[in-house]
């Protein structure tokens, strides 16, 4: 088996020692796009990563889900099906456990590989720069959109065992998640931009956490001095300027959901438009990501 | 002190991608300051307090954090540290030199942005802008001091920074009022008050000299503390 092939004369010898060839299947692009974003995906919540990566997002998780339980067991023994959930707001007022999840875990999927240098390895792939960019956004996007979206739904399975109107909540929660994909979206495309262009895990939790809180402290700050003044204009106009503000008020004016800040759009046409930022939000971002991705293939 | 070494730091701070976070923010509360202004045609009755005291204590703060974060973090991280460990250099003089710059950016973008904001929406109370910035800028060293303890300690400084600065100052010192004499929010307050009475920062009860002596212990703490770290620091790779 393995002896020397004898040349005819001087020159090269081929061995062969014995390795095996890979004969399985060939699974082409598709799959390693589809193992690529479950990756992705189980990494964001520390699964496939050390014991010490879980814990953050598994806690954050539990967190998030707590105030979910406890509202629904109190509608349970109480009673209480008419009025007491708001899904809508659900996210606005657990906003910090949301933020402090997207600024932590988009450098997981976003800055290790460009800072250790892999990501010239996976962009030699066939599945190239644009396609790994996307994928590993859908991962960031799902992970946000699991945890907004799962205590919502428990929300919602809790009132409808409790015997709640149909009709209602069902309206209520699917207003509520549409404005959950939405904010997932946007933040995961914030986050990520931030995440790959700083590269530095401390710096872009930091910027991220900063600029979500900050910008929509500043909404709550600018709403609040101009409703003073009567300004319903500039308070509409400063509503586009958080991420929060944007979604709430495009689920609370289209989709006939509960604002929870103080000036929501107030017309079709301000839904609109809040509507179209949100969305020019993500294509933007998403654009400027992909040619980020294309550059670093370039080197 | 070391000149070299704060000019190092200096130079790395703004040499990465962190300065335009350290600029956004004090830009950010004077855009915000003219916005109000704008918006109130200079009657601003209680705006002051509201801006500069809510949001621009917070910025200032955070600006204190970027900084200081920047000065030490990243050589830690990257492992670079061992070339400056390794030099006849006292530890305690590579973080007092790093300090201070941490300090000097803190002072110039944090408290200097409390001062034209303060300005903006009070033009005619020079006296209350400068309290204010001064409070700030003993503040803004307590906290410096701070992070610098926090990025010597572990690699996770920014996060823990923000969780102290978010749920530690934010949150718990404004419900519990008794947490004022740990708060230094509150010290910078008080401070900022003693020298102009006619502001009310919510300080509380706060003893005058309390606040500057504590603000100087958490300094002089600070330095001691990243200094006993720094030299007992062991190298550890990526986890």
């Amino acid at each position: 088996m393995a002896l020397p092939t004898e040349g005819p004369g001087p020159g090269g010898v081929i061995h062969d020692i014995g390795y095996r060839p890979y004969t399985g299947p060939r699974l082409g692009t598709a799959s390693a796009a589809r193992s690529l974003f479950a990756t992705g995906l189980l990494n964001a919540y520390g699964i496939g990563r050390s014991g010490r990566a879980k814990i953050l997002p598994m806690v954050l998780l539990a967190f998030m889900l707590v105030p979910a339980a406890i509202m629904v067991a109190i509608m349970v023994t109480l009673g209480l099906t008419e009025g007491f959930i708001n899904y809508g707001s659900y996210p606005v007022q657990l906003m910090l456990l949301i933020v402090i999840f997207v600024a932590a875990q988009a450098p997981v999927l976003f800055s290790r590989d460009l800072r250790s240098g892999a990501i010239s390895l996976y962009l030699a792939r066939p599945l190239g720069a644009s396609a790994f960019a996307l994928i590993r956004w859908s991962s960031l996007f799902v992970a946000v959109l699991v945890f907004v979206g799962v205590p919502i739904i428990v929300l919602y399975v809790g009132a409808l065992s409790a015997e709640a109107d149909f009709a209602e909540h069902t309206g209520e929660f699917a207003a509520a998640m549409v404005g959950v994909i939405l904010l997932a979206a946007v933040l995961a495309t914030l986050s990520a931009l931030v995440a790959a262009h700083t590269r530095r895990r401390g710096l872009a939790v930091g910027v991220t956490i900063i600029a979500l809180l900050i910008s929509t402290g500043v909404v709550t700050a600018v709403q609040a001095i101009t409703s003073e003044m009567g300004n319903e204009v500039g308070a509409r106009i400063a509503g586009l300027l958080s991420p929060f503000s944007l979604v709430d008020g495009v689920q609370a004016e289209l989709l006939g959901g509960v604002g929870s800040f103080q000036v929501s759009p107030g017309t079709t046409a301000w839904g609109l438009l809040y509507l179209a930022v949100a969305l020019a939000v993500i294509a933007g971002g998403l654009w400027v990501l992909v040619r980020y991705y294309r550059k670093q293939a370039g080197r | 002190m070391n000149a070299t070494i704060s000019r190092l730091a200096l130079q790395s701070l703004f040499g990465q991608k962190r300065w335009w976070a350290l600029l956004s923010l004090p830009l950010l509360l004077i855009g915000l300051a003219l916005l109000v202004r704008l918006l109130t045609r200079g009657e601003a009755g209680g705006a002051f307090e509201v801006i500069v005291v809510g949001v621009g204590i917070t910025a200032a703060t955070l600006v204190a954090l970027l900084a200081t974060t920047g000065v030490l973090g990243p050589e830690i991280d990257d492992g670079s540290i061992i070339y400056l460990l390794a030099k006849p250099i006292s530890r305690y003089s590579v973080v007092l030199s790093k300090l201070l710059v941490a300090v000097g950016v803190t002072v110039v973008l944090g408290a200097g942005s409390l001062l034209v904001s303060g300005l903006i929406l009070e033009p005619s109370d020079l006296q209350q802008a400068l309290a204010v910035t001064a409070g700030m800028a003993v503040a803004g060293a307590a906290y410096c001091s701070i992070f610098m303890v926090f990025s010597a300690v572990n690699r996770h400084a920014m996060v823990t920074g923000l969780i102290y600065v978010l749920v530690f100052e934010g949150l718990l010192a404004s419900w519990l009022s008794g947490l004022r004499y740990l708060s230094v929010s509150a010290w910078g307050r008080r401070i900022a008050e003693g020298i102009d009475d006619s502001l009310n920062l919510a300080a509380g009860n706060l003893p005058l000299a309390y606040a500057w002596v504590a603000s100087a212990v958490v300094v002089v703490a600070g330095c001691v503390l990243a200094g006993r770290r720094l030299s007992r620091f062991q190298l550890r790779g990526e986890e």
